[in-house]
């Protein structure tokens, strides 16, 4: 850790947003020495996330891919202006393994398929392909033990009320891996939660989180298995406690001799919520600074760079040698729909999408092309830097994440691959340039 | 007619995000959480005011809801109006002696020796416990002789006789309890030829607004916003604040929760590391002997949601020799008045218990942190000695 070589301005780097990206790209800049600050305006849409990290989930059209490094070729030849096309495989690969190893630093081990997808079950009792897991969520493991033992209890705790077995059962039976299942559903019954005796106050995952974190496991065990004498897979809602819920999933497994994962549920979600703490917790261990209450308003361009931004809470003028912006899309506030157009808020940047176009929706939900607001977002040129109305390219800008366009991450399951992938790739890009222009460490290893 | 004045609830999309980072929350059902209390019931109470309940009291109005918040509501302002104007007065005198900073210091601090030794005799605080509902647990922060106003005053000829100067609101804690805090201000401005001059000032209110008591918070509101005016526009100077919770209360509270015209101070309010962060950065940095020390930062909530941390930071990075630990942050419970309460105390300490966790697994030499009442809570429960982050940077001046 050290200051900013260069004193007449703030930060080595800046990112505005303090997401999956923003982090990624915050780490990425500390692990070579950069000096680093994160404005986040709250809490960023982890929160609101399964906790694990999609790759490439369906391509072509949605057919689920299994083995998303063979697909990405062909994918990224079918799709120049997805943000995958301007990273390149290979640092993909680079990004995950680096994300990986990060969060494996901060006490949150993923589940990797061998570099294959694998399914996580969601509460509606859906199947998703996703890339990295947190290790208590259902997996490549528990998925391969179904065939042999095909009995799984789908399991709440009495009183919770964001998580509903029997519609997840139902929908689990529907699908050709679990049609050979016995799927049956049970309630837990938690007597430290009677001791609430308020009636206002609505038992939600984080209070059942902290039970979890804080009750011995050994007694919790008991209950699962006194509402559950015989499954041998047992399901519950993702509220396995916060601060060390692989300790407590182990001894449960251990304790129960069950096999037991967790079903990410409603908001806030816990998994959600451990992956923003692994993140933050290494960005500040290595020595970043996170401002968790600020809005960036304004930024100012000047001859294709960008020479200061604005706070809204501090009302101060910030410096930077690079900017990063990872405010995400509509839902975070990176992108903003008005009545007849939509626009980047804090430096105006173009857009993608005609910024007349209205019809950013498509009627039916469940439409098989998606929501055209799904891919709304920045155009940037190879390396992610942006453009501003007047075509110009903004040379010490970034962005990162669900601010770009081209790319559905719905549509296509590659969200969080995308929000750290271009996080990363746009740290390694900052790192190049700034010790390129400090002359310093000559030969820095280039991108592949 | 209903007073639509805030209806920043309109942009609460209902994730709880602000209830699970809320820290009374996490320790009591009783409290039902910040989303429940405030943008949830406002809605009906607006409608309905008898459907404020006694669980509003809980609040310690940390404020990290609204640091938390993704979509910007103002969840506290809602909760302390609401308690302010619909909730029945309990502890009225219990809380009037919190709350009346001023008037407990005009006293105390003419009688310090024996105030304190009363305060700290444990027959007295069985009294106190029993017929005004103070914590016998807690420990009464010292009252120190005479006022830190007076103090600097007597100086106001030499301060002047420096190349510039700046106006400081030192605050109630500064100004009864700690003058050692506002002397480390001073030397540290004076090390970087900064003249220190403090206005007229009177309690920033926050103990006030805890209280319940806004019209009392409204009246200090006014006296202080107009005594800095004047001195802003005699001198034109920026006004340095060295708490973080009477900067909260001037910069937001006063404007937004009370209602207040602050357009003659604003621009010129700063917190204290944040002005020196500017003007280390265009060159003026006292001399700095380094400090053989290891300490863990801890943020108060209230810096938090000013977004004032970042600054405290960097010009903690410029002293050289000490070995900074970021603490996550957390809130360390006491929230100024809340854990005096008797009804409150428990639930204070066990807010802090993560706080204290981590610090004793970080085992620093010293605690740093911007807020007084966050020394004093912290203190109690570690038994580590808890500096400001001013304090630490006036141990490091190199003596001329």
């Amino acid at each position: 850790m050290r200051m900013n070589l260069n004193n007449s301005t703030d930060y080595d780097c800046l990112i505005i947003g303090g997401g999956l990206s923003g982090l990624a790209c915050g780490i990425t800049c500390l692990s070579e020495g950069l000096s680093c600050a994160i404005l986040s305006s709250g809490m960023s849409a982890l929160h609101f996330s399964s906790g694990s990290v999609d790759l490439l989930g369906y391509f072509p059209e949605a057919t689920v891919v299994a083995d998303p490094f063979d697909a990405l070729p062909r994918f990224i030849d079918m799709h120049s202006e997805h943000p995958y096309a301007r990273c390149g495989i290979n640092t993909i690969k680079e990004a995950l393994s680096f994300f990986r190893q990060e969060m494996a630093k901060a006490d949150l081990p993923l589940h990797e398929n061998h570099s294959r997808n694998h399914f996580h079950v969601t509460a509606l009792g859906t199947l998703k392909p996703t890339f990295f897991s947190q290790q208590s969520v259902f997996n490549q493991e528990i998925r391969s033990v179904i065939d042999r033992t095909p009995a799984i209890t789908i399991m709440n705790i009495q009183g919770f009320r964001d998580f509903h077995p029997g519609l997840a059962a139902a929908n689990l039976k529907r699908h050709k891996l679990f049609s050979a299942c016995d799927i049956q559903c049970a309630e837990m019954h938690l007597p430290e939660k009677e001791k609430n005796p308020s009636p206002v106050h609505a038992m939600r995952s984080i209070d059942i989180a902290r039970l979890f974190d804080t009750m011995d496991p050994d007694e919790i065990a008991r209950h699962i298995t006194a509402a559950c004498p015989d499954g041998d897979i047992v399901g519950l809602p993702a509220v396995l406690g916060i601060e060390h819920h692989n300790a407590v999933l182990d001894r449960l497994r251990e304790k129960t001799g069950k096999i037991i994962y967790e079903v990410p549920t409603l908001p806030p979600s816990i998994p959600g919520m451990r992956l923003d703490n692994a993140l933050k917790s290494r960005f500040a261990a290595m020595g970043g600074v996170f401002i968790q209450r600020e809005t960036v308003e304004k930024g100012t361009i000047a001859d294709g760079r960008v020479t200061s931004i604005r706070t809204k809470n501090q009302n101060d003028t910030l410096t930077a040698g690079f900017y990063v912006l990872s405010t995400g899309s509509f839902f975070s506030g990176g992108l903003v729909s008005r009545f007849d157009h939509i626009e980047e808020p804090v430096f105006n940047l173009s857009l993608a999408r005609s910024p007349e176009a209205r019809c950013l929706g498509s009627e039916n939900f469940f439409a098989r092309q998606g929501h055209a607001f799904l891919s709304a977002g920045v155009i940037t040129d190879e390396a992610f830097h942006p453009k501003t109305p007047a075509g110009e390219t903004v040379e010490n800008l970034f962005c990162t994440g669900a601010v770009l366009s081209g790319y559905n991450p719905v549509n296509q399951g590659c969200g969080g691959g995308v929000a750290v992938a271009t996080g990363y790739v746009t740290g390694r890009r900052i790192v190049r340039d700034f010790y390129a222009i400090t002359n310093q460490r000559q030969g820095y290893p280039d991108l592949p | 007619m209903i007073d639509l004045d805030n209806t920043s609830f309109d942009r609460c999309i209902k994730c709880t995000v602000c209830t699970a980072y809320c820290p009374v929350a996490r320790v009591t059902p009783l409290y039902p959480g910040p989303k429940y209390s405030g943008p949830d019931a406002e809605r009906m109470r607006i409608k309905t005011p008898f459907l404020a309940d006694s669980s509003l009291a809980y609040c310690n109005n940390c404020k990290r809801c609204e640091t938390v918040c993704p979509s910007g509501v103002r969840i506290t302002d809602f909760i302390s109006l609401a308690r302010s104007t619909r909730l029945k007065k309990h502890h009225r005198i219990r809380n009037f002696l919190l709350s009346h900073t001023d008037l407990a210091g005009f006293f105390t601090t003419r009688l310090a020796w024996p105030a304190n030794f009363l305060l700290g005799l444990g027959p007295v605080k069985t009294v106190m416990g029993l017929f005004l509902n103070i914590s016998a647990k807690i420990r009464f922060p010292a009252y120190a002789s005479g006022r830190f106003s007076g103090e600097l005053k007597a100086q106001t000829r030499i301060q002047k006789a420096f190349g510039e100067q700046v106006l400081y609101f030192y605050g109630c804690y500064v100004n009864y309890n700690f003058h050692d805090l506002g002397r480390d201000v001073v030397a540290v401005l004076n090390a970087m030829n900064i003249g220190v001059i403090a206005p007229a000032q009177k309690c920033c209110g926050v103990p006030l607004i805890a209280a319940g008591n806004l019209a009392r918070a409204r009246k200090n509101a006014n006296a202080n916003i107009q005594n800095l005016a004047a001195a802003v526009k005699e001198t034109d100077q920026k006004i340095v604040f060295s708490s973080s919770s009477c900067i909260l209360t001037v910069q937001q509270d006063y404007p937004e929760l009370l209602d207040m015209d602050t357009s003659a101070i604003d621009g010129h309010i700063e917190f204290i590391t944040r002005f020196l962060y500017k003007k280390f950065k265009a060159g003026n940095l006292p001399a700095l002997k380094p400090l053989n020390l290891t300490a863990a930062y801890h943020s108060p909530c209230h810096l938090e949601r000013t977004g004032g941390v970042m600054y405290t930071i960097e010009v903690l990075r410029r002293i050289p020799g000490l070995q900074l630990t970021l603490l996550h942050s957390e809130c360390c419970g006491l929230a100024g008045t809340y854990g005096f309460k008797k009804e409150f105390d428990t639930i204070a300490e066990d807010i802090g218990q993560p706080l204290f966790r981590q610090i004793r697994a970080t085992a620093p030499d010293v605690v740093i942190t911007d807020c007084e009442a966050c020394k004093w809570q912290i203190e109690a429960h570690t038994g580590l000695q808890v500096l400001h982050p001013i304090s630490v940077l006036a141990m490091a001046l190199a003596k001329s």
